[in-house]
């Protein structure tokens, strides 16, 4: 999962990316209005926690430029002004969640967690295919009740395609989903991890759809099968 | 915030202090000693004519019976007779008691007239004369003397008296008239005069009424449109003035405009300085939460009430703008409709169900922000314990004033009745106000009457609770 904050106080920042870095999360960051701007409307966040009083352009109009682009990431508004009339005109916008300052990461961290997971079409945290039991609250993994030893690489690789359960994602999805921008991505790598991933959860549950990309499916259901 | 009355009833109504009332009166302080001189004055030359062409034939008939007074030849008597050679023609001379006289007799020293020759109007009366004015008549030989008397019919006389010394013969020659016909003329012009300039009195005083009201048109039309901003239906004052009263209507214009700046610019500051306040605020507690450190502990203490403190002020500053800004008015049912919105979104995962009665065009007399934090928190509280129901009317106040009433039911559990009180007053002084349930409402109580509203708590028909609202509405 991939996050962009933009804040444009630094040490906020800072500890937001911190803790996303944490949960689990891939993290980008923005400081002004425009860079976070450019930012959304190029890369395929997973969500996005945005200030409203930003340098440069101000939130609501961000995140109104990107609802009329067409980008549909759940965006958290994070901010100190708490009036009722600020949270309709940022829910107007197009907000899907609105947390005012100062917060617990905790409370960052759930609401966040139910942003991704409602995007993705899940209803809760933990999601659970034949066996395979992915916790996105505590960040672990589960086969058959016993727990499995995960990077932090390997747990959003898991963690993302668990939400797409299913579903084909191809090899550049998942670079631009599982690391920030700043990380030297090499589609390689990818198949690396997926190599390792199946050593730890099994070889069958994770399916090559040869020149398309990946699949994670539960094995005993529809081994093969074409499903969407 | 108390102040503001909620009827500024004009001084016009009120007859001491009306600005057409003090016009009216000054004009007419003129109008009616005028009118009042001009009417005596008439009357008085009317009076003094009538009587000047009522006494001249009294005076023409002394002279005609001066000139025509002569031995009686035929007189046998040592004392020598007069005679007359013509007698006057007027045909009234020869009517009894037709109110015109005339004789000529000798006065005794007693006062008495006795008759020699007189008119056979007269019959066989004589012509009394006042003690005075008998004297008179002797004092002033050879001038016609005038006088009252009473007639032989017990008529009011005017006479008129001269005193001819004939043949050695102290002889008084008298012409009299009744004096009522001339009184009866005088008496009906006056009272025609009079009429007439009472009328007229009245008819200026209606122009002048009309005009002071036609000339204050302006003023009126100023008022009415301060008393549209008061109640919110204008922002500023409207419409073209008479060029002594534009700079009045300017100038109200421009303090409006000041005092929503003055109004806007507290509320702004404080809250920059607010906001500005809750980002360090945040990261300091960010920075300490979960950290064991003495450091952490005061840091988190402190970062803690600091937020409080920040949030009261800031409530504080938001409440002390209430209320002065002017001629704001809010539609209700939009408001409504896209706070339900906005909660819908804030409440996804609970998957509410809203039953919405909503009056259209109800206007709200006050901003937009405070209709908004005062629905808000109410809807927020009841989505917040609600099952699933909530029901929302926004109607019309059936009190005596103009009011929307707004009332909020949901289906959760509610609060026990004697918690009402104590909810609704959390809030009003910090350090007993502390984040949580029922926060939301204090808030609301304090914005409600601040805008000389309410709200009140019950147990709702559905189960939980019945929030209910009153707050002013822009009429007309």
């Amino acid at each position: 999962m991939r996050i962009l904050i933009v804040e444009d106080d630094p040490d906020l920042g800072r500890q937001l990316s911190e803790a996303l870095g944490d949960a689990g999360y891939a993290v980008d960051k923005a400081t002004d209005g425009e860079e976070g701007h450019f930012l959304g409307d190029t890369e395929p966040y997973d969500a996005v926690v945005l200030d409203l009083g930003l340098p440069v352009i101000d939130g609501i109009s961000i995140l109104q430029k990107w609802r009329a682009d067409g980008k549909d990431f759940p965006v958290l508004i994070l901010t100190a002004r708490d009036q009722w009339s600020e949270k309709v005109a940022g829910f107007d916008a197009g907000a899907d969640d609105y947390l005012t300052k100062p917060f617990h990461t905790e409370e960052l961290l759930a609401r966040l967690r139910a942003l991704v997971r409602r995007a993705a079409g899940h209803t809760t945290d933990t999601i659970d295919i034949g066996g395979l039991t992915v916790d996105n609250r505590a960040g672990r993994a589960f086969v058959d009740g016993s727990p499995i030893k995960l990077t932090s690489h390997e747990f959003r690789l898991l963690s993302y395609m668990a939400m797409h359960v299913d579903k084909v994602i191809s090899r550049t999805e998942l670079v631009e989903h599982i690391y920030d921008q700043d990380f030297d991505r090499d589609s390689n790598t990818i198949e690396v991890f997926i190599g390792r991933l199946r050593r730890k959860i099994g070889v069958n549950r994770i399916e090559t759809v040869r020149g398309l990309g990946y699949r994670l499916v539960d094995p005993e259901e529809d081994p093969g099968g074409e499903k969407t | 915030m108390e102040g503001v009355p909620e009827h500024p009833e004009d001084g016009s109504t009120e007859q001491g202090r009306s600005l057409v009332w003090r016009l009216v009166r000054s004009a007419a302080m003129w109008v009616v000693p005028a009118l009042l001189f001009t009417a005596f004055s008439l009357i008085w030359f009317y009076q003094a004519s009538t009587y000047k062409n009522f006494n001249d034939p009294l005076v023409n008939t002394i002279q005609a019976l001066v000139a025509n007074i002569e031995d009686d030849p035929l007189s046998e008597t040592a004392d020598a007779r007069i005679i007359l050679a013509n007698q006057p023609i007027d045909a009234r001379y020869q009517l009894a008691l037709s109110g015109r006289y005339w004789m000529v007799g000798e006065l005794q020293d007693d006062g008495i007239l006795v008759p020699i020759i007189s008119s056979l109007s007269l019959s066989d009366s004589t012509l009394k004369l006042a003690t005075k004015d008998a004297d008179n008549i002797r004092a002033k030989q050879g001038e016609v003397i005038r006088a009252f008397s009473i007639g032989p019919d017990n008529e009011p006389l005017s006479l008129a008296a001269q005193s001819v010394i004939f043949n050695d013969q102290n002889l008084v020659i008298v012409a009299a008239a009744d004096r009522r016909p001339a009184r009866q003329a005088v008496r009906q012009f006056s009272l025609i005069a009079l009429g007439l300039l009472t009328v007229l009195a009245m008819g200026l005083t209606l122009a002048i009424y009309m005009q002071v009201r036609l000339g204050l048109a302006p003023l009126f039309e100023l008022r009415d449109r301060v008393v549209d901003i008061r109640e919110g239906r204008a922002k500023a004052v409207k419409g073209r003035y008479p060029k002594e009263i534009k700079p009045l209507a300017d100038e109200l214009n421009s303090l409006i405009g000041h005092n929503r700046d003055v109004v806007e610019y507290a509320r702004t500051h404080v809250a920059n300085l607010a906001h500005a306040l809750k980002t360090p605020l945040a990261v300091l507690m960010n920075e300490a939460d979960g950290k064991k450190s003495k450091l952490a502990n005061i840091v988190t203490k402190q970062t803690g009430i600091m937020n409080k403190q920040v949030d009261h002020h800031l409530r504080r500053a938001r409440a002390a703008a209430r209320g002065q800004s002017i001629g704001e008015k809010t539609p209700v049912a939009d408001t409504v409709n896209s706070l339900v919105r906005t909660l819908g979104r804030i409440y996804r995962d609970k998957d509410l169900d809203f039953e919405l009665d909503i009056e259209e065009r109800l206007m709200f007399r006050g901003e937009k922000r405070d209709l908004e934090e005062m629905v808000g928190n109410l809807l927020d509280n009841a989505c917040k314990w609600t099952n699933a129901k909530i029901n929302v009317v926004v109607e019309t106040d059936t009190g005596e004033t103009a009011k929307i009433r707004i009332t909020i039911d949901d289906d959760g559990s509610g609060m026990a009745v004697d918690q009402y009180e104590n909810v609704l007053k959390r809030g009003t002084r910090l350090d007993e106000t502390t984040p949580g349930t029922g926060f939301g409402l204090s808030i609301v109580n304090d914005l409600a009457k601040a805008y000389n509203g309410s709200l009140t708590l019950d147990k709702s028909p559905l189960g939980g609770l019945r929030a209910v609202l009153v707050i002013p509405m822009v009429r007309g």
